[in-house]
């Protein structure tokens, strides 16, 4: 409690030692403590106890909360879906803490590596997911190329030994055009997730790498293509 | 006034490039509609700098930015040139205007959903270009319709508004019409080329609406202010307009 609380709740009549102010002062401070146990409580319902990143309930809201603001704003929501490479294994050799720490270890790394407005989340497992409000396909397929890079250069260290992790990355985007609900969106992301999965994994992979959508850049080929019955033969 | 809640069809007209008479072809077209006794709405997309009003020899006292931006109520903003033949104009000399945000086009959305209605064929005259506004009135239509000339930047241009709506977009269905053509062979070769080039490259099958000859009326419609399907009936773009119209009144209602 700061001075200037304290001159505020000061008896009226100048005596020290008065019971009301010390009963006043009594209750501010465990309205105090109420509210940080609140605080923490709100936090427990939206976050996952073992990383600290938010939970599968409140991925749920956000995505259905984005997804509305992209509908009004136009911005491109982007959603990344994450899965750690051979994580089965990490638990098998090194055991269950391990498997713990490592899964805490990733989301101190990614933590530090997304903007404030980036909402990650575990998924469930050895599965995250990151909702990024504003972002276009591209920035979002960049980000989760630096997760990437992040999580595969940093091994982490239990009782002296370096335990290499990788994950691999499945990237969607939801323009304000689109129509398909919150669920479709996360199954579409998943797919690229598989895909990766089946292409060797430590990658990441999106509607950029198939040959539908992309880029719209008129091509040499297409110029030509389109004006072949003009030129003389050669 | 009609009863509301018909489903339009929702036309937009849109070339890539400047100049090949989208604005005129779009007025004739709506003119020839509204002949056949349809009610009809042509909305001045070219918001920044509009000229349906200019070629229709109107002077419009309320446009969409007043709709847009005052709240202005939208079927009091439609100017009737014939009872069933209205047009929500656009202003003139606004950079504001040029390309709308994601906000306006959502309220711009609103807007035109509540009054499209009212009218059996929306007419949507787009600026030239690839910009945000010319590319949310596409996907607002229901109907895509691409206007081209045989001239080599305007198949180009043409060809890149078309792929980028079915890439970016997922539009599918695109309605070319040939503009200003020298003979009708020229019409149906400049089309096949770049139907040909949509299917080989982006997997879509564009369709045929027609074409429309080379002709003084068209010039000398501009310069009286007066569609030339009404002030030179049987000219042969006159028509070619007239047949245009026969073909969308076949769209399928959706």
């Amino acid at each position: 409690m700061d001075q200037r609380d304290d001159a505020v709740i000061s008896c009226p009549e100048g005596k020290s030692g008065c019971p009301v102010v010390a009963e006043i002062r009594r209750l501010k401070e465990q309205l105090e403590t109420l509210k940080k146990e609140y605080d923490r409580v709100s936090r427990l319902t939206e976050c996952d106890p073992l990383t600290g990143l938010f939970n599968f309930k409140h991925l749920e809201v956000s995505l259905q909360r984005e997804m509305e603001r992209t509908r009004r704003t136009g911005f491109p929501l982007s959603l990344i879906m994450i899965d750690l490479d051979h994580f089965k294994k990490v638990n098998d050799v090194y055991g269950h803490q391990v498997g713990n720490a490592a899964l805490r270890w990733v989301g101190r790394i990614w933590r530090n590596g997304i903007r404030i407005t980036d909402i990650l989340c575990r998924y469930g497992g050895e599965e995250f997911t990151l909702i990024l409000p504003a972002t276009s396909l591209k920035q979002a397929v960049l980000a989760a190329h630096r997760l990437r890079t992040s999580l595969a250069n940093t091994p982490l260290v239990e009782e002296g030994e370096e335990i290499r992790l990788t994950a691999s990355f499945g990237v969607e985007v939801y323009k304000a055009t689109d129509t398909f609900s919150a669920d479709e969106f996360l199954k579409r992301a998943d797919k690229y997730l598989h895909q990766a999965k089946a292409e060797g994994r430590n990658c990441v992979r999106s509607m950029e790498d198939s040959s539908a959508g992309g880029e719209t850049e008129v091509l040499p080929e297409e110029r030509v293509a389109l004006f072949i019955t003009r030129w003389p033969k050669l | 006034m009609a009863k509301e809640s018909k489903t339009p069809v929702i036309l937009s007209l849109s070339s890539g490039k400047g100049g090949v008479g989208k604005t005129s072809l779009t007025v004739n077209l709506a003119c020839a509609l509204a002949q056949k006794g349809s009610q009809v709405l042509v909305v001045d997309g070219d918001m920044a700098l509009a000229n349906v009003d200019v070629l229709l020899r109107f002077t419009a006292h309320k446009t969409i930015r007043d709709v847009l931006e005052r709240g202005e109520d939208p079927m009091k903003a439609v100017i009737f040139v014939e009872p069933n033949l209205g047009v929500l104009p656009a202003s003139s000399g606004v950079p504001e205007m040029v390309d709308l945000g994601p906000a306006e086009h959502v309220l711009l959305g609103n807007i035109l959903s509540s009054i499209v209605g009212h009218f059996d064929y929306v007419l949507l005259d787009t600026a030239a270009g690839i910009g945000s506004s010319v590319l949310w009135l596409n996907t607002f239509a229901t109907h895509n319709g691409v206007v081209v000339t045989s001239d080599p930047t305007s198949i180009t241009d043409a060809y890149a508004l078309i792929k980028i709506l079915s890439r970016e977009y997922g539009r599918k269905r695109f309605f070319l019409i040939l503009n200003s053509v020298a003979t009708p062979q020229e019409g149906q070769q400049t089309f096949d080329a770049i139907a040909r080039v949509a299917e080989q490259f982006l997997g879509i099958q564009p369709q045929y609406l027609g074409c429309v000859p080379r002709d003084n009326v068209v010039l000398k419609a501009v310069q009286e202010q007066l569609p030339f399907v009404k002030g030179a009936p049987r000219s042969k773009a006159a028509e070619a307009v007239v047949e245009l119209a026969e073909r969308i009144r076949r769209f399928k209602r959706e």
